[in-house]
């Protein structure tokens, strides 16, 4: 034969497009055992011998046609899986798109082209494009697809796959184009992908190119690395941010709480100070009644006994210095200095000093005394 | 005998299918065809099908009727601005007057892709030249696309035989030196950015710490309004409590409280008291009958 050799690998001379026409290999098998059978029938009967076809001794027209038949019968046999589909041209012309079985066209005559109609395929694009601020992006895009019309894939496209890849590239940097930066690395990322895959289809359908877009991913969108720095500072701001307010906050929340403690701590004083104030009125008022009571009965006795008390207790806690001036203008020396001196100095010294200043002053009024007066005259220092 | 007139049969057979093989021909729905008859057009209008000619006097040429691309180059361009860019684009076609389009090529695709590029480029040059790189990259794309189409349709129907069903710019590229400078601009928007959340970030810090002290500040004062209210209420109540006590015998309160005065105001040794021996308390001291 000088083209399609028996055996699926289509070499006719119009050729074109892609062609996937291999039987398969149950159908192969099933070929063989049938020439097997045929052979075992014809073949195998030597040329010369008398019956079967009845023209014996002359060439075997009848079994060489039958044979031919049957081999191009078989030939004409395919198989389409479940997940394809098969465009048949019948002597050129588009005749049918067969779905899944065991189908038979006459070879030669009609061409059948198999098409995968499940398999989703999976587009990448990447790259630095401009966006609408005149900005730079960096944009990983994936476009997920699969064969939607079997005819249009084959017949009306010359390269679907280089169509779809013009077409995606030339939709993503038209989208992206009319969306800010902002937009495109963070707010709009669904926006863009969606806007592309819409745009991405209308091209699909204007290029008849039978492919239908699934899903559009903007599986990756950020500044240029050039510009990364300056991007990264701005997140790394955006937590300053956070930090600062939350730094102040947790400022707020140990301030007013240590306020509030400062403000109960003063109530509570207060509140104490009133009670205290309160309860030593009543306490001191009710002592006083207590004893006024029985000065009452014994106005005189008691007024004395007081009186007498308290100035034992005032004279016995204190320094004192008799001093009679009695019919005298006389000068008198007190040295309140040297008496004084002990106040403000410790005890110890005041120990030390005021018995010696004592006795010297003692020493001095007793002499002055003695030397002036008439009458008898006496100091006494008592410690 | 039977032998050769068997192998003379097969001989024509196989003489048959040459002959069919050179004359036969099949126009399927993904090609135009040309029909020359030494080296002029004979006939053009081949639906798909089953057609012959004659072997060695025609001569059968045959082009894609499906929808090709125009990829060409990408292309430096300046805009308004004076800035280059690189431009790369492609352009859809399809042959619709195969006719025409045999001539206008001399059958040779290829010179088709080319006039076409060439063709889409001086247009996008054009188109480019009177507009900035904002409204090239992101104005009015479709309306520009489309105008190209269109004008592009005008002379490639009439001289090609092509329509062209669309005309897209995959990218637009900026040179290097161009780049850099928008560089520049992103990061010194970005740096404007960081400072300005940083500044945010202060002035909340500093308001919400200011209403923090604030509320201190009133807390504390409202705690010590109460606590002197307080203090003054117990002064109140104590004072009442004494004057209810004390007023019972004035002067004797006098008496006592003053007692207790000297008692409290004369406890230290360090106290001097000058004391003349004729009071009240050394009566007796001199005399003991107490004149």
């Amino acid at each position: 034969m000088a083209w399609n050799e028996p055996g699926g690998n289509n070499k006719d001379p119009w050729g074109g497009g892609n062609r996937n026409n291999d039987g398969p290999p149950d159908l192969d098998e099933l070929l063989r055992k049938m020439q097997q059978k045929l052979n075992g029938l014809f073949g195998g009967k030597p040329s010369d011998s008398q019956g079967g076809s009845g023209n014996g001794g002359s060439f075997p027209w009848s079994l060489v046609l039958i044979v031919l038949a049957v081999v191009y019968g078989l030939w004409g046999f395919y198989q389409v899986e479940a997940n394809e589909s098969a465009v048949v041209l019948r002597l050129g012309k588009y005749h049918s798109t067969e779905s899944s079985g065991l189908h038979w066209n006459p070879p030669l005559i009609d061409h059948v082209t198999k098409v995968n109609m499940t398999e989703v395929r999976t587009e990448r694009t990447t790259g630095q494009m401009l966006t609408e601020d005149a900005s730079i992006v960096d944009v990983v895009l994936q476009v997920q697809w699969h064969i939607d019309d079997a005819e249009s894939f084959v017949l009306r496209v010359a390269d679907p796959l280089k169509s779809l890849q013009e077409a995606t590239d030339s939709a993503l940097r038209h989208v992206v184009g009319s969306q800010t930066l902002n937009g495109v690395i963070s707010q709009n990322r669904t926006q863009v992908a969606a806007d592309t895959q819409v745009r991405l289809q209308e091209y699909l359908d204007l290029y008849i190119t039978g492919i239908r877009v699934d899903v559009v991913n903007l599986t990756d969108a950020k500044a240029p690395r050039e510009v990364q720095d300056a991007f990264d500072d701005v997140v790394r701001a955006r937590e300053d941010e956070v930090r600062l307010q939350n730094e102040a906050q947790a400022y707020a929340n140990q301030v007013i709480p240590v306020a509030r403690g400062q403000a109960q701590r003063m109530l509570e004083e207060a509140e104490a100070y009133k009670s205290r104030v309160v309860a030593s009125a009543r306490g001191e008022a009710a002592r006083f009644t207590a004893l006024l009571k029985e000065y009452q009965l014994a106005p005189g006795v008691t007024r004395e006994r007081m009186y007498l008390e308290t100035v034992q207790d005032v004279m016995s806690n204190t320094s004192k210095v008799m001093v009679d001036v009695e019919g005298g203008n006389n000068m008198m020396y007190l040295p309140l200095d040297k008496l004084g001196q002990g106040s403000g100095t410790s005890a110890a010294q005041r120990q030390q000093v005021s018995p010696q200043v004592v006795d010297e002053i003692s020493q001095r009024v007793i002499n002055q005394l003695r030397t002036e007066a008439a009458n008898t005259r006496r100091s006494r220092e008592v410690r | 005998m039977n032998n050769n007139k068997s192998l003379f049969v097969i001989a024509l057979i196989l003489i048959g299918l040459l002959v069919l093989s050179g004359s036969a021909f099949v126009v399927k729905e993904t090609e135009r065809a040309v029909l020359l008859r030494f080296g002029e057009l004979v006939r053009t209008d081949y639906k798909p099908g089953l057609y012959f000619k004659i072997p060695l006097v025609h001569e059968l040429r045959k082009f894609d009727a499906r929808i090709q691309t125009v990829d060409s180059q990408p292309v430096r361009m300046l805009n308004s601005e004076n800035k280059f860019m690189m431009v790369d684009s492609y352009a859809k076609f399809r042959i619709f007057d195969v006719g025409r389009f045999y001539v206008a090529t001399r059958g040779d695709e290829r010179n088709a892709v080319r006039l076409l590029a060439e063709q889409i480029n001086n247009r996008l040059r054009n188109q480019f030249g009177v507009r900035d790189l904002h409204e090239v990259v992101s104005g009015q794309r479709d309306e520009l696309m489309a105008e190209i189409t269109k004008n592009l349709n005008e002379t490639a129907q009439t001289d090609l035989g092509v329509e062209i069903v669309d005309v897209r710019v995959k990218r637009i590229d900026l040179p290097p030196e161009v780049s850099e400078s928008v560089f520049q601009r992103m990061r010194a928007g970005r740096e404007l950015e960081a400072r300005d959340h940083r500044a945010k970030g202060a002035e909340a810090s500093e308001r919400v710490r200011a209403n923090a002290d604030r509320q201190r500040v009133v807390i504390e004062s409202e705690a010590y309004r109460k606590a002197e209210e307080l203090r003054g209420a117990g002064d109140a109540e104590a004072a009442s409590i004494y004057a209810n006590a004390y007023s019972k015998d004035p002067e004797f309160y006098r008496f006592s409280r003053s007692l207790t005065a000297y008692r409290e105001s004369f406890k230290d040794k360090t106290d001097m008291l000058l004391v003349e021996p004729d009071s009240e308390f050394f009566r007796y001291l001199k005399d003991p009958g107490g004149k």
